[in-house]
């Protein structure tokens, strides 16, 4: 039973990975860190998978866990040096020379993201990840129009990150 | 605004960038143990309740004297068989309330509910932490006024004392007692400061946004 369990979860966890992989990459951004933060939403998964019904979309449940663990339950292990790696690249953003092609937009892009707090990135993520208002409020257990005030806040201020 | 359209775009193919994990690789992470702040509030939890009852229960088994001494005292006076029944009775509910706490806090929740189970189980340990820092103060106080009127020595040597004297030594007591109680809290609110930093910017974050 239990091994029937595990397949299908491995199963289901090895098809939709990339939600997890790009978890990681909003909160995390060096390898080890993605890979611990990687491992510790997996093993989050796993832990609520007797509980999971097949009611709700496993990929829709996985940006929940996903997103709990990232904001909520990770503790940062000792291998990852964050903070120093990040003040570096925000120093070297705005001493780079703004160029308009799109590789470089996208850049300085990704970049801004990286400087907003843990619930602005959360937001953020479900914005790219195309969920609706409804889900997003569902998913952060705040209001729809307050998810929606916030959005447009955070928006804002991504773009006076971008053109300062 | 077009750039985050850019980005929204991008964000799609983003992903598949990363290296697939196969499905031998994810089988062994399955095995790994937990390192998330639910699990380490929960070894928290456990610890203390085992070093409070550890506390309370070595000077009884430690020593004879002591022991022979309390043994003296509860056969006499109901009001210590109560008094060690209730402190039971305390353990057990904070027991109750762990667990309970624990149990609810569940990764599927929403973000803002999921953080107010882990902030509700601190405040259990947290209430139990003052439970046993109120409880030392006051058996140091009960135990040195019980020391006082059965000890035919410390009696006599406190005879000796004049007012002054007897005040000053009574402040030294408590003082030293307050000071100890109070560096224990201090760690526990540096402990649980540290550990819970980042859930309550978040939590704080979150709520700012219902106003």
């Amino acid at each position: 039973m239990k091994k029937e369990l595990e397949h299908s979860f491995v199963e289901l966890l090895e098809k939709h990975q990339n939600i997890i992989h790009k978890v990681c990459r909003l909160y995390t951004n060096n390898y080890d860190a993605h890979n611990d933060l990687f491992q510790e939403i997996t093993i989050q998964l796993w832990k609520a998978y007797p509980k999971f019904r097949g009611d709700s979309k496993f990929s829709t449940w996985m940006y929940r866990v996903g997103l709990n663990t990232a904001i909520t339950l990770y503790r940062k292990s000792k291998r990852s040096i964050i903070t120093q790696d990040f003040e570096g690249i925000a120093f070297k953003i705005r001493a780079e020379v703004y160029d308009d092609t799109e590789e470089q937009q996208l850049k300085t892009l990704y970049k801004a993201v990286h400087e907003l707090n843990d619930i602005e990135k959360a937001l953020i993520f479900l914005y790219l990840e195309d969920k609706d208002y409804r889900e997003i409020s569902e998913t952060m257990g705040i209001s729809e129009v307050n998810a929606r005030v916030k959005m447009n806040r955070i928006k804002t201020k991504l773009k006076t990150i971008l053109n300062p | 605004m077009d750039e985050l359209e850019l980005l929204k775009k991008d964000w799609g193919k983003e992903g598949s960038t990363y290296k697939k994990l196969s499905a031998n690789e994810i089988y062994p992470i399955l095995q790994k143990k937990s390192s998330s702040i639910a699990k380490t509030l929960f070894y928290i939890s456990v610890g203390e309740l085992v070093f409070w009852i550890l506390i309370n229960t070595i000077p009884y088994f430690s020593s004879d004297s002591y022991r022979e001494r309390l043994d003296a005292v509860y056969s006499n006076d109901y009001v210590f068989v109560a008094l060690t029944a209730l402190s039971y009775g305390v353990i057990l509910l904070f027991i109750y309330l762990l667990f309970k706490a624990h149990k609810a806090i569940s990764a599927t929740d929403n973000a803002k509910k999921l953080m107010e189970s882990i902030l509700k189980t601190r405040r259990v340990i947290k209430y139990y932490v003052i439970y046993n820092l109120v409880m030392a103060f006051v058996s140091m106080l009960v135990g040195l006024y019980f020391a006082i009127i059965n000890d035919p020595k410390l009696e006599n040597t406190i005879s000796h004392f004049n007012n002054k004297q007897i005040i000053v030594a009574y402040a030294i007591v408590i003082g030293v007692t307050a000071f100890l109680i109070v560096a224990v809290w201090l760690f526990y609110k540096l402990l649980y400061g540290l550990l819970l930093k980042r859930l309550n910017r978040n939590y704080k974050e979150l709520k700012k946004l219902e106003l």
